[in-house]
């Protein structure tokens, strides 16, 4: 196979991957889920702030 | 799994008492792929935005940045069951609405003293308030005029219902009484908790929508001025802003502001760049009339909330000063003209035509789209959406110079909201049935947002003018930034049990009926 | 003490919006301006040939009607106005004249016209509706000018042939002045170790100043201060503190009377139908015309929440502190009617910096309109009484 031959394989196959993956995440909605999955710590971390509350 | 509109059970896609959607909306291949695309565009400016170190600071400092991790979904509650152009309409706004809000965190970040700390930036910096008209800054092209509740309450409960509820429990835990208005609170309470940035050369206040926001604004300039030494000024706009005997008034008010700006600032008021930005005010004007003429007939292009939330984007927050809306008002026409042309549907089926009076539930922006999706209702127009029509001065002249401040005056009395809840009873009142005659509507959806006085004391009113003419008036109660008062569920059975036991319909779609959505963003 | 001669005549005339006072003045030919905002200059309601009343609704029972057209969230004196209105309680007057100080108050009004609830055979009646300002400059005296002019003065001639001259002003503003010489004297008796009038008697004689013809008690209030000056004091203070009551509108003569039965002495009302500042005398000058001169001294002296701008927020404050100290108050009690946003976010911050940065012991309270005898405000009071006595003991402890 030529070298160009190869790199559009590649890139093909890059795409390929990059959509499978990409699509997979967007379909099934896995970066809401992942997120979702984050928040509970990022309140506990602001929780543990400490703030100059005043009026 | 369904191209066809309506073919979906769209209640499927959500996990009983989940934060998020099971999976995406199937909607065809070329629409799937579509969204699919803008949802990699979104990725791709939240990637650029944490590639930042400051923004990560900041991510970790501000509690209500954890909103943010919501974003995709709050497009994806806004796109349900979309499809062709509205779907293209509904991306178009959204998409740029995200842009436009990472910008000003960006921006906000950078000049905040707790995190990017650049002074040089921080002193083109003019605050001003979230519910504020910026028709003030048109002429200031190279000063960043940036809204701290902008993003710490307002988009942040669009994102996640809850957002605003910490807020509101430390300013009642401060004394304040709990039967305010809950955003003004939120406000207040943001500013009280040490939780805005804290940056700009000066700040303009306005006295927008009601009492509780003109003061909770006290509480915040309290701490703007004293505690970090940005002076603030108060911008009092006439409340009886259809009477001619204010406008002189409101205009010096402008006057007065204008040169508030530029003495705290050093920059000088630009003539050019107001006309300017007068220009794509009208341009806006024209395409919103023009989707409004749209809704009057049977073939509503641009309605719900791709109108709603828009307009209260482009009107206020922008009034002109960013080209990138206009290249928006252009698209979104096309798309809507090419909808048009096909008399196309956003539904299979259009049951009712609905004029939405009030304010709505800001935890539930997405109720419109609920509404069509659900039982057929289409949401033709709303109040918040039916702002000045008035056409702005475009050329520099010295008469129009002297007549823009009386334009820019005219809009900051007619912000989104204060324009009907100020301004005498035929603002709010009777010219909801002229708009219901208007839009050839069968029914009026009112929200009774509880803590607003101006809309609560219409009440009766509007229950006697809606028997008089016989029009079906449903009142959907909530209490804006908190789910806790009245939740989603509870605004959905209002309009379930109305719809049901006066029109005794059925639902387009029943699995949206209920809704296992309290815990939800 | 001894009774005060007029007491019982000044408490009938605030059982009824539609007093004996009101009825003789009509009879005389006198035409009845109605209003309902402290920030509606009275001097032009009470030209030669008018005299005002600001609308209150005493003994308030249901307010079902009201209820119904405003719901419940907005406050209680606008919705017991609106249920008087309905029940056809203000058709005495022959005019209303409102600004738009709040909201619940402007739609308040705008029921009682689209209801059609007052003017029933007064051909001349009309509603009028104002602006006013919201900050404390020169822009917004020429508002408030303009508006005066507008939505007072023309409609009163228009319809009534009123003369609303220069001279008729200064006429009015001199009656006007003498009610506040009087009201401001009788007050000055709070301030002595030993007071010579109760919170609730100074409360009751002022606001029949706000809802009487000024000119057919202005010998009663003569005869008052007269009989002050020679009044015996009770020989031991029967008060455990002074307080400076400040808050939303209070036309509720039992509500002092609560205040004080639980041993707090009203020494000062900073309050809407109060006296501080809404009897101050108006001070005219023959180089300006009196328009402007009384609507400068209105909005500068204003303290409704409504003024939005910095120094004037700094400056409600500030005034509250002074007569804390002027009135020798030992707290202060911020009161605010339920649903009023205004105050809600006034008393928030008041109370805070009365207390954080004057020092002074502050107690924070929401009411109803009509409070009657509300074992919880009682409670409130009296718990804020003990705390001040026991502040004091340990100060005095302190200083040895």
């Amino acid at each position: 196979m030529s070298k160009p031959m190869k790199l559009l394989c590649w890139i093909l196959l890059f795409c390929t991957g990059f959509f499978v993956i990409t699509f997979t995440v967007y379909f099934f909605n896995l970066d809401m889920k992942l997120t979702a999955m984050i928040e509970p710590f990022l309140l506990k971390h602001y929780d543990r702030i400490e703030r100059d509350r005043h009026l | 799994m369904a191209k066809e509109v309506g073919k979906d059970r769209l209640g499927d896609l959500y996990i009983d008492g989940g934060k998020v959607r099971r999976r995406r909306e199937w909607r065809g291949v070329a629409d799937t792929l579509y969204d699919y695309s803008r949802w990699l565009k979104i990725m791709m400016t939240l990637g650029k935005f944490v590639m930042k170190p400051r923004n990560v600071k900041a991510m970790f400092r501000y509690r209500w940045m954890a909103n943010y991790l919501a974003v995709p979904m709050m497009v994806d509650r806004h796109t349900q069951g979309l499809r062709g152009e509205y779907l293209r309409i509904c991306h178009e706004e959204q998409d740029l609405i995200i842009d436009d809000v990472a910008q000003l965190l960006e921006n906000l970040f950078r000049g905040d003293r707790r995190i990017g700390n650049d002074t040089e930036f921080s002193k083109r910096v003019v605050l001003v308030d979230e519910n504020e008209m910026t028709a003030v800054m048109m002429g200031f092209p190279n000063l960043k005029v940036l809204s701290r509740e902008t993003p710490s309450t307002y988009v942040s409960v669009l994102l996640n219902q809850h957002a605003a509820e910490h807020y509101i429990d430390v300013a009642q835990e401060f004394g304040l009484a709990s039967d305010v208005c809950p955003m003004p609170e939120a406000e207040a309470g943001v500013s009280i908790d040490d939780d805005a940035p804290v940056l700009g050369a000066c700040a303009i206040q306005c006295n927008t929508t009601c009492d509780g926001s003109l003061l909770g604004n006290g509480v915040i300039s309290r701490r703007l001025e004293k505690e970090d030494g940005i002076p603030v000024f108060q911008l009092a706009a006439p409340l009886r802003h259809r009477e001619d005997d204010v406008q002189d008034y409101a205009a010096q008010e402008i006057k007065n502001a204008i040169a508030f700006v530029e003495k705290h600032t050093g920059h000088a008021w630009d003539w050019d760049a107001y006309f300017e930005c007068a220009k794509r005010v009208n341009y806006a004007t024209k395409c919103r009339q023009e989707w409004l003429e749209m809704n009057r007939t049977e073939y509503p292009q641009v309605f719900g909330s791709n109108l709603a939330l828009y307009t209260e984007t482009n009107y206020m927050a922008i009034c002109g000063r960013i080209p990138a809306f206009e290249k928006a008002d252009r698209r979104i026409t096309e798309l809507a003209r090419q909808a048009y042309a096909k008399k196309k549907m956003a539904v299979k089926e259009y049951r009712h035509r609905a004029i939405i009076w009030g304010v709505q539930s800001h935890y539930y922006m997405d109720f419109l789209v609920w509404l069509l999706n659900c039982w057929g209702i289409v949401p033709l127009t709303d109040m918040l959406s039916m702002v000045s029509t008035r056409e702005l001065k475009e050329t520099d002249t010295p008469e129009n110079r002297e007549t823009a401040y009386y334009d820019m005056a005219w809009l900051t009395e007619n912000m989104i909201m204060r324009n009907r809840t100020h301004g005498g009873y035929q603002v709010l009142l009777d010219e909801l049935w002229e708009y219901v005659d208007m839009f050839n509507a069968d029914m009026v959806i009112l929200w009774e947002h509880m803590s607003c006085k101006a809309l609560d004391g219409m009440h009766g009113l509007f229950e006697e003018r809606a028997r008089e003419r016989g029009i079906p008036l449903v009142w959907v109660t909530h209490d804006l930034f908190d789910p806790r008062i009245v939740s989603r569920q509870g605004v959905r059975d209002q309009i379930n049990s109305f719809m049901r036991t006066v029109f005794r319909e059925e639902p387009l779609d029943p699995s949206l009926e209920v809704l296992k959505d309290e815990e939800s963003w | 003490m001894k009774d005060l001669k007029h007491l019982q005549y000044f408490e009938d005339l605030l059982q009824e919006a539609n007093n004996d006072l009101i009825r003789r003045a009509q009879e005389e030919g006198r035409i009845c301006a109605a209003y309902t905002c402290e920030n509606t200059p009275e001097p032009l309601l009470n030209l030669p040939g008018v005299f005002s009343t600001r609308l209150r609704a005493p003994r308030t029972g249901s307010l079902d009607i009201s209820t119904y057209y405003l719901t419940s969230f907005l406050c209680e004196y606008s919705r017991a106005l609106l249920e008087r209105a309905v029940e056809g309680g203000y058709n005495f007057a022959d005019c209303i004249i409102t600004p738009d100080g709040c909201s619940m108050m402007n739609r308040c009004v705008e029921n009682m016209e689209l209801l059609k609830t007052m003017g029933a055979g007064k051909e001349n009646f009309f509603y009028s509706y104002m602006e006013i300002p919201m900050k404390a400059d020169d822009n917004g005296l020429n508002l408030y000018v303009v508006q005066c002019r507008n939505h007072i003065l023309k409609p009163l001639q228009e319809h009534y042939g009123i003369d609303i001259s220069d001279a008729a002003i200064r006429q009015a503003v001199r009656e006007h002045n003498r009610i506040c010489e009087l009201i401001r004297a009788i007050g000055d008796f709070r301030k002595g170790e030993k007071p010579r009038i109760t919170g609730y008697e100074y409360h009751v004689i002022t606001m029949a100043t706000y809802a009487a013809p000024k000119y057919l008690i202005v010998d009663k209030l003569e005869e008052t201060l007269e009989e002050l000056k020679t009044r015996e004091p009770d020989p031991v203070f029967p008060y455990g503190a002074r307080v400076v009551v400040v808050g939303s509108e209070m036309d509720d003569i039992d509500i002092i009377k609560l205040i004080e039965d639980s041993g707090a002495y009203v020494c000062a009302d900073r309050f809407c139908y109060g006296s501080l500042p809404g009897r101050n005398v108006i001070e005219l000058n023959d180089e300006e015309d009196a328009l402007t001169q009384v609507c400068r001294q209105y909005m500068y002296r204003g303290q409704c929440p409504r003024y939005m701008d910095s120094s004037k927020m700094d400056a409600r404050r500030d005034y509250v502190y002074k007569l804390a100290k002027e009135y020798n108050a030992d707290g202060v009690i911020y009161e605010q009617m339920k649903f009023c946003d205004p105050w809600a976010y006034e008393k928030m911050l008041g109370a805070h910096i009365l207390r954080e940065e004057f020092g002074y012991p502050v107690l924070a309270v929401d009411r109803p309109y009509a409070i009657g005898s509300s074992g919880q405000m009682r409670t409130r009071v009296q718990a804020f009484v003990e705390s001040i006595g026991i502040k004091k003991l340990k100060k005095e402890d302190h200083n040895g």
